[in-house]
């Protein structure tokens, strides 16, 4: 155990006119732990997911990333910390349509420091797709899609995993092997932090926290790592 | 990596990329047509009005004494008076010097001319052909009936002013009249009083061109300045001075006063019809132009603005997912930005060919003339479309820069 990566005290968010997704959270992530967040459709985990992914702002609270308090950072600055520190996973396999394989997961490089090609291809052959390099998003099943985000969300060696239901559009076998994937990555020792739907998945973390109406409303421990507030 | 994805994006999407840049190619061809018609024209409009001679004369203030018996006027009797020749340099002076093209000073007298056996009388016109004169800051200036009546249709030569003193041309009229032709030698004679032979002066003149001007001009015999004066002993005296002035922003009435200001004896008569057409048929063709490439860049804005909004607004997840990774505002506008400066510079140099063929086409049919292309515009076209470009992208662009990636990238 490494200490609390992430720090979240009374974080609200309140989407105007008067809907609140966040109602004073709290919550503490070890270091290199792996988190899972589970709770009905509008329970605020995306929310929570986008505060910790530094796309979205609370309205109230304070929020410590590896001791970065990121609520107070500016536009451009949130920039820079989202890559040096985040890889995003989306349900949608988002791609930028009209680039290769390789040159998606080479635009991660490009916007966080320097194009390096061989970091590339490794970061694809590591999820299994060092035959697919050259293929476009249409060219790939949606399995394959979603492994080029891992390996884009990786490829930087960022310290952070952010993974809003990376299998809730995969089939069985496709969903495994993003999930093994994961493994790899927290075996590596990064902190994941995932959302889901699934209770087989949820049961796969060292803690699940349960969301309702914008609150953290329970943790249990699923294996020898602690995380709770 | 940049220019990579810039490629791509491009090529992905052809389609509405040309849409933009037809946009473009509309002002910029519009632009290029306009600028090129008006400075081949203005240069054509320029020679074609000079065709036309002078457009103000200038004459010296004169006491007129009008007669008559009760009521019925008899018309006037004027008192003969000159202009100095050593003034006609302040007419260079003036505030619209530059748009003096040119002007001639002419001194007439009936002479008596002597062909073989046969004495006629003809006007004998003294005037500078193509002279170099001296003006106030000590520059040459070449001027005279050459310079503002080129398209006088001359058969032989002109009258060298540096030539011999004998040397002159004769209107095709007096030519035909009197029968004589090129290379004849002519003697007129002049005397106070006609009658009076005796103190009469006589002079040779070698016809060394023969003038056809379908005025005046054909009736008349034309010799140096020096050699009318001495002949009718009239040193440094001229009777009018014809200026050809042109210019598009200025008013003619304005040179006439500014004339009559420097020299302070003569009366500048404007030309004034001619004149005032002239000039107000060039602003008019400038306002025109004008207007119609405003609006013609005004729909190549609106034509590659609303393309680019269209393509913020396709392009929402794939800028989400840009900042998603880290890309600041900066990134993003730079790439949307690249792509209409690509798109300006390719409507700009296509827009430039197809406004070369409009304005041939306009010269053809309005002006019927070849307009000739000219490279000064291509830099202009080219800076024009990427200009458009870049400015009514600026909005999509912002709202580019606006796009949330919570919000796009949130999967349903």
């Amino acid at each position: 155990m490494d200490g609390p990566i992430i720090r979240m005290q009374g974080i609200s968010k309140l989407y105007k006119p008067d809907t609140w997704a966040l109602r004073g959270v709290d919550l503490e992530l070890e270091k290199g732990s792996w988190v899972t967040i589970m709770g009905p459709s509008g329970s605020g985990k995306t929310t929570l997911l986008n505060m910790i992914g530094c796309l979205d702002s609370p309205t109230s609270g304070s929020l410590l990333i590896d001791g970065t308090d990121v609520t107070k950072l500016g536009q451009k600055a949130l920039a820079s910390f989202r890559r040096e520190n985040l890889g995003l996973v989306f349900q949608q396999y988002h791609m930028v349509p009209y680039l290769t394989a390789l040159e998606n997961v080479m635009l991660a490089q490009y916007y966080h420091s320097v194009v390096d090609e061989a970091g590339a291809v490794e970061a694809l052959e590591r999820v299994g797709l060092g035959h697919r390099l050259t293929h476009t998003p249409s060219q790939l099943s949606g399995g394959e899609q979603q492994r080029v985000c891992i390996a884009r969300a990786l490829v930087n060696d960022q310290e952070i995993l952010l993974a809003d239901e990376p299998t809730g559009n995969l089939d069985k076998k496709n969903g495994e092997i993003v999930l093994d994937l994961i493994k790899d990555l927290h075996d590596d020792d990064h902190t994941i932090v995932l959302i889901t739907h699934n209770p087989e998945i949820a049961t796969m973390g060292e803690v699940l926290v349960e969301f309702l109406d914008g609150q953290a409303v329970s943790f249990k421990q699923t294996s020898n790592r602690v995380g709770g507030g | 990596m940049f220019l990579r994805i810039l490629a791509k994006s491009i090529s992905k999407r052809k389609g509405k990329i040309a849409i933009a840049v037809v946009a473009v190619i509309m002002g910029a061809s519009v632009t290029t047509a306009l600028l090129t018609v008006s400075l081949d024209v203005n240069e054509k409009m320029n020679y074609e009005f000079r065709k036309f001679g002078a457009n103000l004369l200038v004459i010296p203030d004169s006491d007129t004494i009008n007669i008559g018996i009760g009521q019925f006027g008899f018309g006037a009797v004027t008192e003969q008076k000159y202009i100095n020749q050593s003034d006609l340099y302040k007419i260079k002076t003036i505030y619209w010097a530059k748009n003096v093209l040119g002007y001639a000073p002419f001194l007439y007298q009936a002479v008596t001319v002597e062909t073989g056996n046969e004495s006629n009388v003809a006007i004998l016109t003294g005037t500078w052909f193509e002279k170099d004169t001296v003006l106030e800051d000590g520059t040459v200036f070449k001027t005279g009936v050459k310079t503002i009546n080129s398209w006088w249709d001359v058969e032989g030569t002109w009258v060298d002013d540096n030539g011999t003193s004998q040397d002159a041309m004769i209107g095709a009229n007096a030519a035909e009249k009197l029968g004589v032709g090129l290379g004849d030698v002519v003697t007129v004679s002049y005397s106070e009083r006609p009658d009076d032979l005796e103190n009469a002066t006589y002079l040779e003149l070698n016809i060394v061109g023969i003038i056809s001007a379908g005025g005046p001009e054909d009736d008349q015999i034309f010799a140096k300045l020096d050699t009318a004066q001495e002949l009718t002993n009239r040193p440094n005296m001229v009777h009018t001075v014809q200026v050809s002035a042109l210019c598009t922003k200025c008013d003619v009435d304005e040179f006439a006063r500014e004339i009559e200001e420097k020299i302070n004896y003569v009366d500048a008569r404007t030309v004034k019809q001619l004149a005032n057409a002239e000039m107000s048929l060039l602003s008019k063709i400038e306002d025109m132009m004008l207007l119609v490439s405003t609006v013609a860049l005004s729909a190549s804005a609106l034509g590659v603005g609303t393309t680019m909004t269209a393509s913020v607004v396709e392009r929402r997840k794939e800028i989400g997912l840009m900042k998603g990774m880290g890309a600041e505002n900066g990134r993003i506008a730079s790439l949307f930005l690249a792509e209409a400066g690509i798109m300006g510079v390719l409507g700009g140099i296509l827009g430039y060919a197809v406004g070369l063929v409009l304005a041939y086409l306009i010269g053809l049919s309005v002006f019927a003339s070849q307009v000739m292309p000219n490279l000064f515009v291509f830099p202009i076209a080219v800076g024009i479309g990427v200009g458009v470009a870049l400015l009514s992208s600026l909005l999509p662009v912002r709202r580019a820069t606006r796009v949330e990636p919570a919000v796009v990238l949130r999967g349903d």
